[in-house]
């Protein structure tokens, strides 16, 4: 697959994704026990829904603290949203730039990305709701050095501040959206409890409502925007050990790509340790790296 | 067309190995059953815990007994309806007599759409090839248990739609690229509740993979969609409120008015809707009267398979 107008993502996408799908319709089981490069065994022992939805929890306080600081330069704890564990632990500190609150000038766009904080924070109030004592404490997040990790993995360059303008700010948003839609889908299929079930595929929803109008903005955006977003897909997909399973936003033989999904026009699925592959930018499991510098909390890091 | 052929060419080409391992779960889910959860009142009603599987198929199963096959003939009807708007609306032809199955239904209406916009167009394309890869792929999942095409129509309904909807006594979502994105909206937030609700029925982890694939694809189409209303002129951003509320009336509520600072559908938990089978016929038949409808709106037979009649 070529973009036309990019070339990116190198030849015989297809069947390597036609190999991929045929290793996620074996089921949940062999979701659980696919593991990469003899990295991140995490679902090897029997992993609970408490231990799924805590899983959830730490990419959500990643992803409302972005959104969080772009659109009111605070931090959650800041805006009064709690980031302590269900025991009281306090919460981990958040590595970010000064004065990162974004200077939108498109009111179409800040109008959005309030909405998507505040989803985000809902996600987080809802999770830690359901979690009650069980909820896991905020990890200690860095929103700063790990985005110039991957801008330098994605061949983007040395640095990238996603708080910078509008456009930076809507590719930033494309590195987390798109891997909530896939994580969420993988752990669908791990949730024992069928009401914990109805919640995830309400939140995977809402995750792929947010992927969507950012792509579609991305698109809008220009051919250097799709442009970034195409070497950032390539990078997930390469971080996750497959790399095919992610599309970034181009034009493929006349047709747009907003949605990021393959040729049986399906989302794609991530086990838990290829997404914590991607949020740790490579380094090891139970370490950590990236986004979450000190791993994630709760028992699958 | 050129295009288009070719395109859809290389989607089926890719599909068959994979369909070839997901035989398996079309067979099986001719066997399992579960307890139906349509009869409740609410989207945020949890269903209730699956039944033994009977060692044999009931011959006439019971109105509370639903096979995953049942599920999925009922998504596929669905899909046939998109399937059927978006490939007529990028080409002027609608699903092929092998997609469409060997009883098919009639399709009325839906005439290739004057794009203005290159960007509109590509969008356009990207979402009936979606389409069309669902049917398909829901299609050879089920094998022989697959439904056909039931008789779809495309003119009278959006006119029906749009009178209920108080937009005025016609509307056509093929005149023009702003109305086509209308027309768009009316199916999109639809196909993620209906699949939403769908998902906690279905007994088989691999059926349930599949449709949670299928459903996010739908919400992608269903936000940017959304979002794309947001940037048009405000007569269409109020006609798709107009449609929003009427959804809401037939198909118990579960609807987030549209704007540039709502662009996702969903409840204040902000986890999106999920619609009971009886609600998203209500809103299919654009039939918002409590109680039993069969037919009406866009199917004005009915849908093909066991689900195809409201029990309230």
């Amino acid at each position: 697959m070529s973009y036309e107008n990019q070339s990116v993502c190198g030849a015989g996408v297809e069947e390597k994704v036609s190999s991929r799908r045929s290793a996620i319709l074996l089921g949940g089981a062999a979701l659980a026990g696919l593991a990469l490069g003899g990295k991140a065994l995490a679902q090897t022992a029997t992993v609970t829904d408490a231990d799924i939805l805590n899983f959830a929890l730490n990419l959500e306080y990643l992803e409302a603290q972005f959104y969080t600081i772009a659109t009111s330069g605070m931090t959650l704890e800041q805006a009064g949203i709690s980031t302590k564990g269900g025991d009281g632990t306090a919460g981990g500190a958040v590595t970010v730039k000064g004065g990162a609150k974004v200077a939108f000038t498109t009111p179409l766009l800040q109008q959005f990305a309030a909405e998507v904080a505040k989803d985000e924070q809902n996600h987080v109030k809802f999770l830690q709701s359901q979690l009650a004592t069980a909820a896991v404490a905020q990890p200690p997040i860095d929103l700063m050095n790990s985005f110039n990790a991957l801008a330098m993995a994605a061949g983007l360059g040395a640095t990238f501040d996603p708080f910078a303008n509008e456009t930076n700010f809507l590719l930033g948003a494309f590195i987390f959206e798109d891997v909530g839609v896939t994580a969420y889908q993988g752990a669908a299929g791990l949730i024992s409890n069928k009401t914990y079930l109805d919640k995830a595929i309400g939140i995977h929803n809402v995750e792929a409502y947010h992927a969507a109008s950012i792509r579609t903005r991305i698109f809008q955006a220009g051919v250097a925007a799709q442009s970034a977003s195409q070497a950032i897909a390539a990078t997930r997909a390469k971080l996750d050990g497959t790399g095919t399973d992610d599309v970034g936003v181009g034009v493929v033989s006349g047709a747009s790509t907003i949605v990021n999904n393959d040729s049986n026009a399906m989302t794609y699925s991530r086990t838990t340790s290829q997404v914590l592959n991607i949020v740790y930018g490579g380094g090891p499991a139970g370490t950590g790296g990236a986004f979450f510098p000190k791993a994630m909390t709760g028992t699958i890091k | 067309m050129n295009h288009l052929e070719e395109l859809f060419h290389r989607r089926s080409v890719s599909r068959r190995r994979f369909l070839n391992l997901a035989g398996a779960s079309a067979g099986a889910a001719a066997v399992l059953t579960l307890t139906d959860g349509c009869s409740d009142n609410g989207p945020s009603s949890s269903p209730a815990p699956p039944t033994t599987p009977p060692t044999t198929p009931p011959t006439t199963p019971p109105t509370t007994t639903l096979t995953d096959a049942d599920i999925l003939n009922f998504a596929l009807n669905l899909e046939y309806l998109e399937a059927e708007f978006y490939l007529r609306a990028v080409s002027g032809s609608g699903l092929s007599t092998t997609d469409a199955g060997t009883s098919s239904g009639a399709v009325t209406g839906g005439t290739q759409v004057a794009f203005k916009t290159p960007a509109i167009q590509q969008y356009a394309m990207e979402i009936a090839n979606d389409e069309l890869a669902h049917v398909q792929f829901l299609r050879k999942a089920l094998g022989t248990a697959a439904v056909s095409r039931p008789a779809i129509d495309l003119t009278n309904s959006f006119n029906a739609a749009a009178m209920a909807a108080g937009i005025g006594p016609t509307f056509n979502p093929f005149a023009d690229e702003a109305s086509f994105i209308v027309g768009a909206f009316v199916f999109e937030d639809v196909g993620v509740t209906a699949y939403h609700g769908a998902a906690g029925l279905l007994t088989d982890k691999k059926n349930l993979a599949a449709a949670a694939g299928i459903l996010a694809t739908e919400a992608y189409h269903a936000g940017e969609i959304r979002t794309l209303l947001t940037q048009l002129d405000v007569p269409y951003i109020t006609y798709a409120n107009q449609i929003s509320a009427l959804r809401a009336k037939a198909g118990g509520g579960a609807e987030t008015t549209l704007s540039a600072g709502a662009i996702v559908a969903a409840d204040t938990n902000s986890i999106s809707y999920g619609r009971t089978t009886d609600q998203v016929l209500h809103i299919v038949y654009l039939n918002a009267t409590a109680g039993v409808v069969k037919t009406g709106g866009f199917f004005p037979n009915g849908l093909n398979g066991t689900i195809t009649a409201s029990a309230t």
